[in-house]
């Protein structure tokens, strides 16, 4: 019960965020230089038509009045329509074509992560100072002052132009016909759909993103981990499972790891945001179209309803999975409770 | 009368000049003590308490020198070089690097070292003239978010209250953004100027030291020696700083040098998307601008991408080797 009043409490504290979050992104859309109505009107145009294109986007009301009207389209669902990338059509529509891809890229990068980060902490710090220690460390330094942009590009030089072994550009073959529409998603698409070679091919063009992504927060994780595992090693209940004559992997597995991972679940909820930031990097140097895209070109056509929306959604994701997060902790550690 | 004025004259340089003797001796008595294991300055050894100070300063010192921290402090020192003497050590001059020349894409030869980039642009020039570039957004950016950052954090979480909540609500507020998206927006909506670059990434890291501050703050504030000096009549303020900040003040120092290693990069990203000032070098740019030749060129985009490595790999290091001898958690570890 007091669980269901946490999260009630936290979804509360949310609201005044997304507000704030959504008076800042409209206000700075708002200040931009230039400006989107030119994109609706013809080449040589009258003070008439102008002020008619004006009118009918709704930018002539005062800026406050327009900022409540968005906010409540907001709230029943209406996300407004795209004014300069794709005249007329609905926001919602146009993100939805390119969220999917945004979401599997970063949840794929951030699974891989966690795996991969979680047993390279855990060998570093049973194994510390000793000559594996020091090479895991040096490398997950070197792999967080890697930009990711750039290992992509080495990526894509050596392993699909030199060698040939993955797609350097793009998320299908371009022979390939789309799934049949149902979620947006290619891989439950298809998946429902039966179209099993799609998703192959999905997960093959997938694979230079992911891994160049996974690079963010593979070394954070692997450095939380580290040190939180060195912290917990020292505890007395460490001391008392070895005493008691439990093997070496049993005290490191179940004693002390579930200890040690709380903090780096921490950490990767506070990584989604670089995350899906580090989307829009891999995103442009893989020519991804996904939603990281879409924003830099919605900035560069003063598409201001495009703009809110994304910095909106990507906002809840990041409230929702940092809630989320701090509700695995009770799953972890059941001396935690709300 | 004009030689007792010469006379005084050479008095006063005399003067002058033991005052700057004192000044090296001072240093190299102190360097001695922090290097020399066993070397006692007699001064300080009369006071004790002076004593206990430097001591630990020792132990500081001694902790910090790792094989890993003397690299990454090298790496530092020869990126500041090349910011800073970059006229003398690269090249080409900026303008130079910034002409229009035949040549474009050509590989390494013996006048362009690591090849050419686009308007037959020299390589190691644009790498040399990049760490200025980079240093210059990063460390004014960090020391704003620093400044602000600890500020804010340490009246908040001094007074408590409404005021807590309120400063604690708006850094919520900008957390929940993802920084790349609105460096991306703000920087859009300014304008692609130094300067904004620099105050968007100011205004990214305020929420952070602050929170990280305030987390120590508020159990510094409940300490017995805080109590002593509003008893013996400190106002608010010099409570704030002059009592509470010093003693809060270290993890910020640690993930100070993290951060410039993390702005250098996120803002070679912003770089690399395009949000950059046109009139700089920029690393980040120079791999935006090799990536369309990736194939018949690639040094163009490599080399610039290794210096950004470098450069956030020294001040990482630093980071880790100043965690290490401060951080008391992992002192006994």
């Amino acid at each position: 019960m007091s669980m269901i009043k946490y999260i009630l409490r936290r979804l509360l504290v949310m609201i005044p965020v997304l507000f704030g979050v959504l008076l800042i992104t409209f206000v700075l859309s708002r200040m931009m230089p230039g400006d989107p109505i030119l994109a609706n009107i013809p080449q040589v145009f009258t003070q008439e038509q102008y002020d008619a294109a004006r009118h009918r986007l709704g930018f002539d009301l005062p800026i406050w009045q327009q900022f409540f009207i968005y906010i409540g389209n907001l709230f029943t669902g209406n996300w407004g329509y795209s004014v300069s990338i794709n005249k007329g059509q609905e926001v919602w529509e146009l993100i939805w074509q390119r969220f999917p891809r945004t979401i599997d890229i970063a949840l794929f990068s951030m699974i891989i992560a966690s795996f991969i980060g979680i047993k390279t902490g855990v060998i570093s710090a049973t194994h510390r100072n000793k000559a594996r220690d020091t090479i895991l460390r040096g490398a997950a330094l070197i792999g967080v002052s890697i930009p990711i942009f750039w290992l992509g590009l080495i990526l894509q030089l050596t392993l699909s132009y030199r060698l040939g072994l993955f797609p350097a550009v793009g998320y299908k073959t371009l022979t390939y016909d789309e799934p049949v529409f149902l979620t947006g998603f290619r891989i439950i698409d298809s998946l429902v759909s039966g179209q099993w070679y799609i998703i192959t091919d999905y997960l093959y063009h997938l694979a230079l993103p992911v891994l160049c992504l996974s690079f963010i927060t593979l070394a954070s994780i692997t450095r939380q981990t580290r040190s939180s595992m060195l912290e917990v090693l020292q505890q007395d209940y460490v001391r008392t499972a070895r005493a008691k004559g439990c093997r070496e992997k049993d005290v490191i597995n179940k004693h002390a790891k579930k200890n040690a991972l709380i903090p780096t679940v921490t950490v990767i909820g506070l990584n989604i945001g670089g995350l899906l930031g580090g989307a829009v990097l891999t995103e442009t140097t893989f020519n991804l179209h996904g939603v990281g895209e879409l924003l830099l070109r919605a900035i560069v056509d003063r598409d201001y309803y495009v703009i809110n929306a994304i910095v909106f959604m990507v906002t809840i994701i990041f409230i929702a999975v940092n809630l989320f997060t701090d509700l695995i902790y009770a799953h972890l550690d059941p001396r935690i409770k709300y | 009368m004009t030689q007792l004025v010469e006379q005084e004259f050479e008095l006063e340089e005399r003067k002058e000049k033991s005052i700057v003797k004192n000044i090296f001796k001072w240093i190299g008595l102190n360097l001695k003590f922090l290097f020399v294991p066993g070397y006692r300055i007699e001064e300080l050894t009369i006071r004790e308490q002076e004593y206990e100070k430097t001591i630990s300063k020792r132990k500081f010192i001694r902790r910090l020198k790792s094989i890993l921290t003397i690299i990454g402090i090298a790496i530092v020192f020869m990126i500041v070089t090349f910011a800073v003497f970059a006229p003398w050590i690269s090249p080409y001059t900026f303008a130079e690097s910034n002409g229009v020349y035949t040549g474009s894409w050509d590989p390494p030869s013996p006048g362009h070292l690591l090849g050419q980039t686009n308007f037959g642009r020299d390589i190691l020039a644009r790498m040399i003239w990049g760490a200025r570039s980079s240093l210059t957004i990063a460390l004014p950016a960090i020391t704003l978010s620093v400044v602000v950052g600890v500020i804010f954090g340490i009246i908040a979480a001094y007074f408590g209250g409404w005021i807590d909540s309120v400063i604690m609500r708006i850094s919520d507020i900008f957390f929940a953004f993802p920084g790349l998206i609105f460096a991306i927006v703000l920087v859009g909506v300014l304008g692609r100027r130094m300067e904004y670059i620099i105050l968007a990434y100011g205004i990214l890291g305020i929420p952070y030291y602050s929170r990280l501050i305030r987390a120590s703050v508020l159990q510094a504030k409940e300490l017995p020696y805080v109590e002593a000096a509003r008893v013996s009549g400190a106002k608010n303020w010099r409570i704030m700083f002059k009592h509470i900040m010093p003693n809060c003040i270290q993890p910020i120092i640690i993930s100070f040098t993290f951060d410039i290693g993390g702005v250098i990069l996120s803002f070679a990203g912003l770089a690399f998307l395009g949000y950059s000032d046109p009139s700089l070098i920029e690393w980040g740019r120079d791999i935006d601008i090799g990536r369309g030749h990736l194939v018949n060129a690639p040094w163009a985009s490599f080399w610039p991408g290794l210096m950004i490595i470098f450069t956030v790999l020294g001040f990482m290091l630093i980071g880790d080797g100043l965690r290490d001898a401060l951080d008391p958690r992992l002192r006994n570890l």
